[in-house]
């Protein structure tokens, strides 16, 4: 694999993280459902993913950078595992509604392990490190697209969050927006 | 609040990741990914029932 075609795989993972992120957002306004602290933790995860792949995109395809969405993957695997165990035991419903039959955490668990088995396959191909020197040419419109569709998606979740929480620490169980719940 | 300044954080890496020097973008990241992870020792002091 060239490093051409390993820019354009990282250009992919983070259309790929924005549709993930997108997603979260469009159940949390459809479904009114907020985020609890956890769920808010696996997305911001799901945001730090992203560091790699823009990385790899503006100064080449280096091993270093698959390090640190490894650890990323890694630590999102353990947050959104802890969630899975505190509604494990039977009789338990969930937190928030469930589409196609697993939870939002659950749904994360599967995308963190995910990108984990991939992250491990794009290691595999060593011809991408082989350029490293080389010039890098400028990226293209679709890995800018991509870059700033996760920045702004970013951007939207500091504005929600901030909505959500307030100036204070987040609910365990958050049903309203703390900052429109005081200005009204 | 913490949520908050940890996707601000984040925001503000990506765009140094674009645009600023790399040595600055991995040392951000550092720092997010060790306050995420203190962030999940704060909140996961629930006990898990368990039953194994």
């Amino acid at each position: 694999m060239t490093d051409t075609r390993a820019v354009t795989l990282n250009a992919l993972a983070l259309y790929g993280l924005a549709l993930l992120l997108t997603a979260a957002f469009a159940a949390q306004l459809m479904l009114h459902e907020l985020p609890c602290p956890l769920c808010l933790l696996q997305r911001i995860l799901f945001a730090l993913l992203a560091i790699g792949p823009i990385l790899n995109i503006r100064f080449g395809p280096r091993p270093s950078h698959y390090a640190l969405s490894l650890l990323t993957a890694v630590l999102g695997a353990s947050v959104s595992t802890r969630q899975v165990l505190l509604h494990i035991l039977p009789g338990d419903a969930g937190y928030g509604s469930a589409l196609l039959g697993y939870h939002y955490y659950t749904w994360a668990l599967i995308a963190f392990i995910a990108a984990i088995v991939l992250l491990a396959a794009m290691l595999l191909f060593d011809r991408q490190f082989d350029q490293r020197t080389a010039h890098i040419t400028a990226p293209g419109g679709f890995a800018q697209g991509a870059v700033w569709s996760v920045v702004g998606l970013a951007a939207l979740n500091v504005l929600s969050t901030l909505l959500e929480c307030g100036i204070g620490a987040c609910a365990d169980n958050p049903i309203v927006y703390e900052l429109l719940k005081r200005a009204s | 609040m913490e949520f908050t300044a940890l996707f601000l954080a984040i925001t503000i890496a990506m765009v140094v990741a674009w645009r600023g020097p790399r040595p600055l973008a991995i040392g951000l990241f550092a720092v997010i990914l060790v306050a995420c992870v203190a962030t999940l020792l704060h909140h996961a002091t629930d006990r898990l029932t368990l039953s194994f």
